[in-house]
C-alpha cells in the first residue's frame, strides 16, 4: 500500500508521530542531553522527541547530521541541499523534499532549479553541473550496488574534486537515513493555517 | 583511528591506512568520528532497551541482503555469529521485525501507523522501536557511503 505523495512544494510542512514522543516533564537526563534541552531551550520538536527514545543514537547521529549537511569547505552547501532534494524525492518524503527545496533556493538563488524539478522530478531538464549532481544522487538513491567507477566520470567532467564527490555522497547517504526516520516513525500532515500551498 | 580500533567504513571500503581516500575521509573528521560513534550507538549500545545486540547484527544482514551489498552482509553475519547465535529474529516477534526491516529499506513511503502498532503488539518497547527504525535507516546509510567510496577508490 504505497501512499500518493504529496504536493511537491516549498512550504514548510508538519510531522506527526506515530509512536508517543518521550515527555520533556519525565525524560532522563540523557535523553535531555541528546536533545540538547536547557532551562532556556525547551523547544524541541516531536520528531526529536520521538528520537530520544533511543538517545544514544540520536547523541551521535545530530553531530554527524551537522558535519555532512553543514560541514566547511568542500561541496557548496546548495549542492548537498540538491542531493538532499533528489534522494527525498525519490524515497517519495515530502516533507524533506520541500524543507531542502527551499534550503537548496535561498543558497542559490536559482528558484528555477526547484519549480523544474517540482514539474519533472530527477529527469528534469537542468544546467549540465546540476545534472551530473542529480543524476548521481537519483542512483545512489535507487541502488547503492549499482554504481560503478565509472559514476565517477560526469561529476569529475563538470569540475567536482574527490572531495566534493565525498561531500555529496555523504549528504546523499544522510537522506536515506533522514527519509527512513521520518517516513516511517510518523507522517507529513498539512497545517491547520491557511494559506499553505498543502 | 585515534583510538587504536579500526574504523569500520575503513575496513569495510577496504582503505589502508595512508590511502588516498582515508586522506579523503579525514578531511572531514567530524563525519568520521560521529560514523563511527553512530555505529558503536546502534550495534553496542550502553542500553539496548530491549533490542538485543544480536537482534540488531540479525537485522543490519537482512538490510545488507536487502542491498545486495556482500561485504556488508559478510560484516554483519560474522558479527553475529560472533555473539554466538545464528537466528535471533525467529518467531512472531521474529517475524515482525523481519517485515518491518522489508517496508523500511524497500518502501518507506509505504509504512503506516499500523506498522508501529505490530512492533509494540509483538512486545517492542518504544525505545527498541526506534532503535530498530535507526538501525534499518543507519545501515541504508552505510551501504550508500561505502558505493561512494569504492567508487571513488576504483576510479583513481
Amino acid at each position: 500500500m504505497k501512499r500518493p505523495m504529496r504536493d511537491f512544494t516549498h512550504g514548510e510542512l508538519q510531522w506527526q508521530p506515530w509512536i508517543t514522543p518521550v515527555d520533556l516533564d519525565t525524560a532522563t537526563p540523557e535523553q535531555l542531553t541528546a536533545l540538547k534541552v536547557t532551562p532556556s531551550n525547551r523547544a524541541v520538536g516531536a520528531y526529536s522527541l520521538v528520537l530520544a527514545h533511543d538517545p544514544e543514537a540520536l547523541s551521535e547521529r545530530s553531530p554527524l547530521y551537522n558535519g555532512i549537511m553543514f560541514g566547511a569547505k568542500g561541496l557548496p552547501r546548495a549542492d548537498r541541499e540538491l542531493g538532499a532534494v533528489a534522494a527525498s524525492r525519490i524515497n517519495g518524503c515530502a516533507y524533506c523534499a520541500s524543507v531542502h527545496a527551499l534550503r537548496f533556493t535561498q543558497l542559490s538563488k536559482q528558484p528555477e532549479v526547484m519549480e523544474r524539478i517540482q514539474a519533472d522530478g530527477v529527469d528534469a531538464a537542468l544546467e549540465p553541473r546540476l545534472k551530473a549532481i542529480v543524476d548521481y544522487s537519483a542512483k545512489l538513491t535507487r541502488d547503492p550496488a549499482a554504481i560503478t567507477a565509472a559514476d565517477a566520470a560526469p561529476l569529475r567532467a563538470q569540475g567536482l574534486s574527490d572531495m566534493d564527490i565525498l561531500d555529496l555522497t555523504h549528504a546523499v547517504a544522510m537522506f536515506a537515513w533522514a527519509n527512513r526516520l521520518m517516513q516511517t516513525l510518523g507522517e507529513s500532515a498539512a497545517p491547520a493555517t491557511a494559506g499553505n500551498p498543502l | 583511528m585515534s583510538d587504536g580500533n579500526p574504523d569500520v567504513m575503513d575496513v569495510l571500503a577496504g582503505l589502508s591506512d595512508g590511502s588516498p581516500v582515508a586522506d579523503l575521509r579525514r578531511q572531514r573528521p567530524d563525519v568520521v568520528k560521529h560514523l563511527q560513534g553512530s555505529d558503536d550507538a546502534i550495534f553496542a549500545p550502553a542500553h539496548h532497551g530491549g533490542f538485543t545486540r544480536p537482534e540488531r547484527e540479525a537485522a543490519a544482514l537482512r538490510v545488507a541482503t536487502l542491498l545486495r551489498d556482500g561485504a556488508l552482509e559478510e560484516h554483519y553475519r560474522r558479527r553475529m555469529v560472533a555473539l554466538g547465535e545464528t537466528h535471533p529474529l525467529t518467531g512472531a516477534r521474529g517475524e515482525v521485525i523481519m517485515a518491518h526491516i522489508d517496508c523500511v529499506t524497500m518502501a518507506p513511503d509505504s509504512a503506516s501507523q499500523a506498522d508501529l502498532d505490530r512492533l509494540l503488539a509483538a512486545g517492542m518497547t518504544p525505545h527498541a522501536v526506534v532503535s530498530l527504525s535507526q538501525l534499518i535507516a543507519y545501515v541504508n546509510f552505510q551501504s550508500r557511503v561505502l558505493a561512494g567510496l569504492r567508487m571513488l577508490q576504483d576510479a583513481r
